[in-house]
C-alpha cells in the first residue's frame, strides 16, 4: 500500500466534512429538536408521544405488517432463486425470472398502491377477469401486497448471490451418502443460507417498516409509522418536536436491523472452492418449481399490466375504447414536462456527484493507508442504516432557514447520503480485488497516486463505476420517502406530483407519470448494461 | 511540515469549495425567480386561474402549486410570510386566522364589487355548496332507496357503500360536519356521525373530491362532497344524480391574498391576483356556481335547494372544536 500522499488527504478532508455537514449534524439536532419543548429540555415529547394511542397503534401495526411482509418475501425470495440456481427448468424461464423480477425497482413505491387498486379494487382489471372482489384491498391487504412487491426484488437479489457461493456438490455427496430429501435440503441448502436468509428477512422489514409511498397510497384506515409521521409534520397542526420523536422511534428498529445483520453475517458459511455441477436430474423437483415460480412472477407483474393498460383507455372501466387524449393532454401541461425535467436534473446529478464521492470514498478506504480511513466503513453503515424520512426530515430541521431551504441542491444531498451504502460497497468490492501493487507500480513508472487512480483504478473499475451510476439515478428517479419533506412548488419532482395528484384521484395522469419513470428507467439501466458489456469485451 | 499541512488544508478547501461551487451551480438555476401560487382550490379551480393568468401573458411566469386544505393551512399558520409562496387562495376563514396570528398579508391595491363584505386583505374567489349524490346504477344494483338526507346514508343497508370527505385533512368535510351538528346537535349528531364512519369504513377521504371520484368509479353508492362536481358529472352522461340532503346545503368561500415580500414581488403578486379575480371568475363560476360578485347569475339547476348558513362565524378556532367532535364520532 503506498504511502499517505497528500492528494489523499485532499480528497479525504472534503469527504469526511461532507458527510459530518449532511449525515451527522442533521441527525444531531434531529436528536436535540426531539426533546426540545417548550420550556427547555425534557422528555415530554417522548412521553406526549409514547401515551397517545393512535401513534402507539400506529408503530405496532407497522411492526405487525412488516414483520409480516418480510417472512412471505424471504420465502418467495428463496423459492425463485431456488428455482434459478438448483433445477433445471427451462433456460428462458430463468431468464424470464432474473429479469421480470427486477421491473418493480424501477418504480416509485406509490405506484403500486394505485396499481393494486386498480388491479383488485371493485372495478378493478382483476376484479373483472373473476368476476368477484377477492378481498378488501384498502388498508392489511393492500399494503401487505405492496410491500411485498416492493422487498421481493431486494430480497432476491440477496438470496440468489448467495446462491452462487454455495458448493452444489455438497448436494450430491448427501444424496449419496442416503440423507432424505429434508435432511439433504436442510444440510445443504438452508444451512449454509441461514445467514442470508435471516439477512433478507431483515432487509425486508426495513424496507416495508419505512417506505412512505404504499401507505400513501392504499393505506386506508390502516395507519402505519411512515404516514403518520406525515401527518403530524404536514398535518392541519404541525408538530415539529413530536416529529422528531416519531423519527428517532422509526430509527430504532432500523438500528436494530442493521446490528441484527451484522450478527447474521457470521452465520454465512465460506467454501473455498465451487464447482458448477450440473443439477441431478428430477422432473417432479423442474414441473413443480417452474410452476410455482412462473405463478409468483406472473402475480406480480399482472397488478402492473393495469398501469399499461388504462391511460390508454379512454374511461377505464366504462369505456374501453382505445385513445391517446389522456397521453396527449398530460405532456401538453407544461408542468409535467418541468417536474420531468427537474426530476431527470436531480438524478443525473445524484449519479454523477453521488458516483463520485462513492468511489473516492473506496479508494481511500481500500487502497490507501490514510488515518482514519475506517470512518467511510462507519457512513456506510449509518446511511445504511437511516430511513430516507428521517434524513428528509432531519434536513427540514438544519436547514429551513438557510439558503439551501427550497434548493434541488437539498434535495441532491439528500439522496446522495439516502442511498450512499450500495455504491460504496459495490466499489469496495471491486477496488479490494485489484492487484495491490498496482499504486506501487504506478510511483516507480513516475505517475503521481492521482494519476494512478486516473489511469488504472479507474479504467479497472469502469463496469462498477457504471453500475453505480445507474443504482444512484434509478433510485433518485423513484425515491419519495426520502425527499417528500424537501419539495417545494419549484423543485417538485415526478415521485412528487404523483403525490399531489393523488389529491385530486387523477389516476391516468398517475400511471402516465410512473410509465415516464419507468421507460426512462429501463433506457438508462439498457444503456449502463450496455457500456458494461462492452467494457467486459474488451478486457 | 508546517508548509506541508498548510498545503493540503489548502488544497482540501479548494476542493471543498469547488464542490460548493458545482452544487450552487445546480441550485441557482433552480431558482429561476418564478412566482409561487399556492392555492387549496382542485382541478378545476386550478385550471381557471391557470389560464385566466396565461392569457394575461404570465405563462411560464409562475408556479401554482395545488396544496390539500390541512397541508397549506399547517404551512401557513406554522411559517407565516417565510412561506414559499407570493399569492395564496385558500379557505377564507384559514386566511383570516393567518392573518391574525402573523399579519402576514398586505391588503389588495385593486378594489371589487363584491357581494359579500370582506376584509381588505382578500377578496373571494370561489364558493363551494355540499351535498350528496348517488351512481344510480350502483343503487340498483344494490337494491337500495334513494336517499334524501345525510342520515339516510347512516342506514344499516349502506355498510361499506358510502364515501365521506374527512374534515381533518379537506374543508369539504366540514360542510358534511356543519350539517349534521346544526340538524341534530352535538348528541344526536355524534350518534349518526358515528355510523355514517362506520359505513364509510376506508372511503374516508382525504381530498374533497374523493367521494365523487369513488361514486364514479362505483367503489361505493352514495357520498357526500361538492354539489357543482355531482352536476357537472350527471350533465356528461354519467350514472349521477345529486340530492339535496334536507339537513341542509352548507357553502365555503375560498379566497385570494398577496403574501407581504419585498416590494418587486408583491408588486408583480398583487397585480396577478387582480387578473384572477378579473378574468378566471367567469370560468369559475361555471364550475363553481355560486354568484360572489354584482353581476353574476347561475343557472337554477346550481340553486341548492336548502342553501343553510352555520349559525356561528366560521374560524379555525370553531373548525378544530368540529374536528375534535368528528374524532371522538369514531
Amino acid at each position: 500500500m503506498p504511502d499517505v500522499k497528500p492528494a489523499m488527504r485532499i480528497i479525504y478532508i472534503p469527504i469526511l466534512l461532507f458527510f459530518t455537514a449532511f449525515l451527522v449534524v442533521p441527525l444531531g439536532i434531529l436528536f436535540v429538536r426531539s426533546f426540545e419543548t417548550s420550556d427547555g429540555f425534557s422528555l415530554s415529547n417522548y412521553l406526549s408521544v409514547l401515551s397517545n394511542a393512535e401513534l402507539m397503534a400506529s408503530i405496532g401495526n407497522s411492526i405487525k405488517i412488516s414483520s409480516l411482509t418480510a417472512v412471505i418475501t424471504t420465502f418467495l425470495a428463496f423459492v425463485l432463486a431456488y428455482a434459478l440456481n438448483c433445477t433445471n427448468i427451462y433456460k428462458p424461464l430463468k431468464a424470464a425470472i432474473k429479469t421480470g423480477i427486477l421491473i418493480p425497482m424501477l418504480l416509485p413505491t406509490i405506484t403500486y398502491g394505485f396499481a393494486i387498486i386498480y388491479s383488485f379494487g371493485n372495478q378493478g382489471l382483476l376484479t373483472k377477469i373473476t368476476g368477484e372482489n377477492l378481498f378488501g384491498i384498502y388498508g392489511f391487504n393492500g399494503l401487505l401486497i405492496g410491500y411485498v412487491i416492493y422487498t421481493l426484488p431486494a430480497a432476491f437479489l440477496l438470496i440468489n448471490n448467495s446462491f452462487k457461493y454455495i458448493d452444489k456438490k455438497f448436494m450430491i455427496v448427501s444424496n449419496l451418502m442416503g440423507d432424505g430429501v429434508i435432511r439433504s435440503f436442510k444440510n445443504t441448502i438452508v444451512r449454509p443460507l441461514l445467514g442470508t436468509l435471516g439477512g433478507a428477512f431483515v432487509l425486508a422489514f426495513i424496507l416495508s417498516f419505512t417506505d412512505f409511498g404504499i401507505p400513501a397510497s392504499i393505506g386506508g384506515t390502516y395507519t402505519v409509522v411512515a404516514t403518520q409521521l406525515y401527518q403530524v409534520m404536514l398535518g392541519s397542526i404541525p408538530d415539529f418536536n413530536n416529529g422528531a420523536v416519531i423519527a428517532v422511534l422509526m430509527l430504532l428498529p432500523a438500528v436494530f436491523g442493521v446490528l441484527l445483520l451484522n450478527y447474521l453475517e457470521k452465520l454465512n458459511f465460506h467454501y473455498d472452492k465451487f464447482t458448477a455441477i450440473g443439477m441431478m436430474q428430477h422432473r417432479g423437483r423442474d414441473v413443480s418449481f417452474g410452476i410455482v415460480s412462473t405463478v409468483i412472477l406472473i402475480g406480480m407483474l399482472s397488478i402492473f399490466a393495469v398501469m399499461f393498460i388504462a391511460p390508454f383507455l379512454h374511461s377505464f372501466p366504462y369505456d374501453l375504447t382505445f385513445t391517446l387524449t389522456h397521453i396527449i393532454d398530460t405532456f401538453q401541461s407544461s408542468d409535467v414536462r418541468t417536474v420531468y425535467q427537474n426530476s431527470l436534473f436531480i438524478a443525473l446529478s445524484t449519479a454523477v456527484l453521488g458516483t463520485l464521492i462513492a468511489f473516492c470514498s473506496a479508494v481511500l478506504n481500500v487502497r490507501t493507508a490514510i488515518k482514519g480511513r475506517t470512518s467511510t466503513d462507519i457512513i456506510s453503515m449509518m446511511t445504511n442504516t437511516v430511513p430516507g424520512m428521517v434524513l428528509g426530515l432531519s434536513y427540514l430541521f438544519l436547514f429551513n432557514g438557510s439558503s439551501l431551504k427550497g434548493t434541488f441542491t437539498i434535495i441532491v444531498l439528500c439522496n446522495i447520503v439516502h442511498y450512499f451504502t450500495t455504491p460504496y460497497l459495490m466499489a469496495k468490492n471491486s477496488l479490494s480485488k485489484m492487484n495491490p501493487i498496482w499504486e506501487t507500480t504506478g510511483e516507480l513508472l513516475g505517475d503521481s497516486w492521482m494519476k494512478t487512480v486516473y489511469r488504472v483504478l479507474l479504467p479497472n473499475s469502469a463496469s462498477t463505476v457504471i453500475e453505480m451510476f445507474s443504482y444512484y439515478f434509478i433510485n433518485s428517479m423513484v425515491t419519495i420517502s426520502g425527499i417528500i419533506f424537501l419539495v417545494t412548488a419549484q423543485t417538485s419532482v415526478v415521485a412528487s406530483k404523483i403525490k399531489e395528484l393523488q389529491h385530486f384521484a387523477k389516476f391516468n395522469e398517475i400511471f402516465i407519470l410512473s410509465i415516464l419513470i419507468f421507460l426512462t428507467n429501463l433506457v438508462v439501466k439498457l444503456l449502463c448494461d450496455h457500456f458494461q458489456k462492452r467494457k467486459f469485451n474488451h478486457l | 511540515m508546517n508548509v506541508k499541512k498548510l498545503k493540503v488544508t489548502l488544497l482540501s478547501l479548494v476542493a471543498l469549495s469547488l464542490l460548493v461551487v458545482l452544487t450552487a451551480c445546480s441550485s441557482s438555476k433552480a431558482a429561476g425567480e418564478k412566482l409561487v401560487i399556492y392555492t387549496n382550490g382542485d382541478e378545476a379551480a386550478s385550471e381557471a386561474m391557470k389560464s385566466a393568468l396565461n392569457e394575461a401573458g404570465y405563462e411560464g411566469k409562475y408556479v401554482l402549486q395545488s396544496l390539500g386544505t390541512s397541508e397549506l393551512g399547517g404551512k401557513l399558520l406554522a411559517e407565516g410570510n417565510q412561506i414559499e409562496a407570493d399569492i395564496v387562495t385558500m379557505s377564507s376563514y384559514f386566511i383570516e386566522s393567518a392573518q391574525q396570528q402573523h399579519n402576514m398579508f398586505n391588503d389588495l391595491t385593486f378594489t371589487t364589487n363584491a357581494l359579500e363584505e370582506h376584509p381588505p386583505y382578500y377578496t373571494p374567489v370561489l364558493a363551494n355548496t355540499g351535498s350528496i349524490f348517488v351512481n344510480t346504477e350502483v343503487l340498483k344494483q344494490k337494491g337500495l332507496p334513494m336517499p334524501t338526507s345525510i342520515k339516510d346514508l347512516a342506514e344499516p343497508e349502506f355498510e361499506g357503500l358510502v364515501s365521506i370527505p374527512n374534515i381533518m385533512d379537506s374543508s369539504t368535510g366540514w360542510l358534511l360536519v356543519q350539517a349534521i351538528i346544526s340538524e341534530y346537535g352535538e348528541e344526536e349528531g355524534k350518534t349518526v356521525l358515528r355510523e355514517l364512519l362506520a359505513n364509510s369504513g376506508p372511503h374516508v377521504e382525504s381530498s374533497g373530491s374523493g367521494p365523487i371520484k369513488k361514486v364514479q368509479a362505483g367503489e361505493v353508492a352514495a357520498g357526500f362532497g361538492l354539489r357543482y362536481q355531482a352536476v357537472m358529472a350527471k350533465e356528461s352522461g354519467l350514472p349521477i344524480e345529486f340530492v339535496d340532503p334536507i339537513e341542509g346545503n352548507f357553502s365555503l368561500t375560498e379566497s385570494v391574498a398577496v403574501v407581504n415580500k419585498d416590494d418587486a414581488t408583491t408588486t408583480l403578486a398583487m397585480e396577478m391576483a387582480e387578473v384572477i379575480i378579473r378574468d378566471a371568475r367567469k370560468e369559475l363560476l361555471t364550475h363553481y356556481p355560486v354568484a360572489l360578485y354584482e353581476g353574476e347569475t347561475v343557472a337554477d339547476m346550481n340553486k341548492p335547494a336548502y342553501s343553510m348558513e352555520f349559525e356561528q362565524p366560521l374560524t379555525v378556532e370553531l373548525l378544530e372544536q368540529h374536528q375534535e367532535f368528528f374524532k371522538s364520532a369514531k
